[in-house]
């Protein structure tokens, strides 16, 4: 079943509206305090990324190896910390510049495809991680943003290089899929990126790519699983985890994509939504949620890192909560997501936040406060702060990408299918009434 | 060809075998299980101790970062089951993750270590009905052979197999036993020899039984 059923028009209005209206209520303070965490969140990947190789490290604790999909938000932060004249742009420069080049002729890879841990000093692989197809996306799309950001510099044919190295269609090992990775000690990883959540990010760049790019049909190849959670039908991820629907969004404006007759878009709306709603029905069983405490999503909790979330999906919570979570969902929910940081800011500074934004999760039950920040959750803050304060900035620029514009075509993303088959039958219908003139 | 001295039962003497196997086996058992333990809780509590230290701990905390990043990712399922980490006071200096995955170890350990003490007890019980049969059976032996010296049979001698113990015990048995013997036939001789004198067969039996020593002389 379709899971938009209104007026493209109603819907287009409804999709703007809620970045538009925000923009407008946004009080002095509320934007000071954004902005602040995007800036704070920022100094994650200043302080976190290597001087030398510009390798940025999974999380702030000792010893934590270099994550590639954590670099890629680097690269992306760093661009944005120089447009906001946060740091000077020379300095943005040459360190992206300095990663890109580690990454061209240091970094491991297999056909292009990077391995997802690194050691940040060398480049060279560690901890027997495999060679991550959605990590080596993030980190390319990261690349691809803050090449927008410098078009007449080496930047952009840095990060090209890297883009068409990638051999994507190998990734698929011969299937219809594309697979998470593959290691040199056992081959190809036997899972595949086969069902709705952060993969459209992989796909679009894969579909998109200059090089060895994969075939159109891979779009339709997994399944958008849907179902209801208080009424709303959602495309929904396994794990129901709010992070896997706003990846893509990070850096992809889905406000006027469509997927068949879908529109992630306003799925992900729903989809923050129905985490809230979730969180909230356990609010007499945990200190932690409230209406204005909610955020449920992959991050550490108390007994390590899981992949808690909402329903629809396997809806895993013990009342751990990441402030990252309703952040990421600021462009979707405004007004909940506003309200959630400005509680936590507020109630939590002295436990939750430090100097580099907030802290990656709490958990009241428990008196948990995570001591540590993880890179790709400082990463997708500081993209979603971006675009919901410069008005969609990051979306307009990577929207201009040619292998986005490339894949938006290929996949026939422009218009909904009812559309399109409703104008369809609508010139039948004139090209019989002309034939019927003559 | 079967061998003469072979016996086909183990259970010879069965309760005091039973006994025995019992006791040695309690013996052995609690010998091993405190060996056990105290080797068990020695080598574990310095493992967890040298997780303690820093490096090491970051180490471990990576490796189980990595696999939650996995399990996130891949949405399996990680099992709880029983386990004995509570008996280590170490492993409250462990955070969830660490102890979750020694919880795992340690459970490895228990179903590797039960096996093995099964087939130890086995064993011991093996063991320790052999050695209650070599016991057992040169009792059993004497005790034929009483009954049977009790029925007024001297000729009589206990054999136990080569590897029996109380072999030497045994050994003088017999030749005790060939002393009565002796005795008692030349007593039968005197008595044969000097049917038609009897002051001599008096005389000869008073001095060849001064040689004994009965509660008669009290």
């Amino acid at each position: 079943m379709p899971i938009v059923r209104v007026g493209f028009g109603l819907l287009c209005l409804t999709l703007l509206a809620p970045l538009a209206r925000s923009q407008e209520v946004l009080s002095l303070e509320e934007r000071t305090l954004l902005e602040k965490i995007e800036r704070d969140s920022i100094e994650y990947f200043i302080r976190y990324s290597d001087r030398e190789t510009g390798l940025t490290h999974d999380s702030s604790r000792p010893d934590s190896p270099a994550s590639i999909a954590a670099t890629g938000f680097s690269l992306a932060s760093l661009a944005i910390a120089q447009s906001r004249g946060w740091i000077p742009r020379d300095e943005a420069y040459h360190q992206i510049r300095r990663t890109l080049e580690t990454l061209r002729s240091e970094a491991y890879h297999q056909n292009g495809f990077f391995y997802h841990f690194l050691d940040p000093k060398t480049g060279k692989r560690v901890w027997r991680s495999e060679a991550s197809s959605i990590d080596t996306a993030l980190l390319l799309a990261g690349a691809l943003l803050a090449s927008q950001y410098f078009p007449e510099t080496d930047i952009p044919r840095l990060a090209q290089t890297l883009y068409e190295r990638v051999d994507w269609k190998w990734m698929m090992n011969g299937s219809r899929l594309l697979c998470h990775g593959w290691k040199p000690e056992s081959g190809f990883l036997p899972y595949y990126w086969d069902s709705y959540n952060e993969l459209i990010l992989l796909q679009a760049l894969a579909i998109g790519a200059p090089k060895n790019a994969i075939p159109r049909e891979a779009w339709d190849a997994w399944d958008r699983l849907e179902d209801e959670y208080n009424g709303k039908r959602i495309v929904y991820s396994y794990t129901g985890s709010l992070f896997t629907y706003q990846y893509a969004h990070a850096f992809i404006d889905f406000r006027k994509l469509w997927d068949r007759d879908i529109n992630y878009f306003e799925n992900s709306r729903r989809a923050s939504i129905a985490n809230w709603e979730y969180s909230l029905s356990f609010k007499d069983q945990s200190k932690t949620y409230s209406e204005t405490s909610w955020g449920l999503t992959a991050c550490l909790g108390p007994g390590g890192y899981r992949a808690y979330g909402g329903k629809p999906g396997l809806g895993v919570q013990d009342g751990t909560i990441a402030p990252h979570a309703s952040i990421g969902s600021l462009v979707f929910t405004p007004d909940l997501s506003l309200a959630a940081i400005k509680f936590f800011y507020q109630q939590y500074k002295d436990s939750l936040y430090g100097p580099l934004g907030f802290k990656d999760a709490f958990n009241l039950d428990k008196q948990w406060w995570s001591p540590e920040y993880l890179g790709i959750d400082q990463g997708v803050s500081v993209l979603m702060l971006e675009n919901f304060l410069s008005n969609g900035g990051i979306w307009g620029r990577f929207m201009t990408l040619p292998a986005i514009q490339k894949w938006v075509e290929l996949c026939g993303l422009n218009e909904p299918h009812s559309l399109r088959r409703n104008r369809n039958i609508s010139r039948s219908a004139v090209s019989s009434t002309t034939s019927l003139v003559r | 060809m079967i061998r003469k001295e072979r016996r086909h039962n183990f259970f010879i003497n069965k309760p005091l075998q039973l006994r025995y196997m019992g006791i040695l086996t309690a013996i052995l058992l609690v010998i091993l299980l405190v060996s056990l333990a105290s080797a068990y809780f020695g080598i574990w509590g310095e493992v967890l101790n040298a997780f303690s230290d820093e490096k090491i701990q970051n180490d471990l905390l990576t490796a189980s970062r990595l696999q939650q990043y996995d399990e996130a990712r891949h949405a399996r399922a990680s099992g709880q089951g029983f386990s004995a980490l509570s008996f280590f006071t170490q492993a409250e200096r462990l955070s969830d993750r660490q102890q979750e995955i020694f919880k795992e170890i340690l459970n490895q350990t228990h179903q590797n270590l039960g096996v093995k003490l099964l087939l130890l007890l086995a064993l011991v019980a093996a063991g320790s009905l052999f050695i209650s049969h070599k016991v057992a059976g040169p009792l059993y032996r004497f005790e034929h052979v009483l009954q049977q010296i009790r029925e007024g049979d001297l000729t009589v001698r206990c054999h136990l197999r080569k590897f029996d113990e109380a072999r030497s015990v045994a050994h003088s048995f017999n030749l005790t036993l060939e002393s009565l013997n002796e005795r008692v036939s030349r007593l039968e001789k005197i008595v044969r020899e000097n049917e038609k004198n009897p002051e001599r067969l008096l005389s000869l039996l008073r001095e060849e039984l001064s040689h004994f020593k009965t509660s008669a002389d009290r």
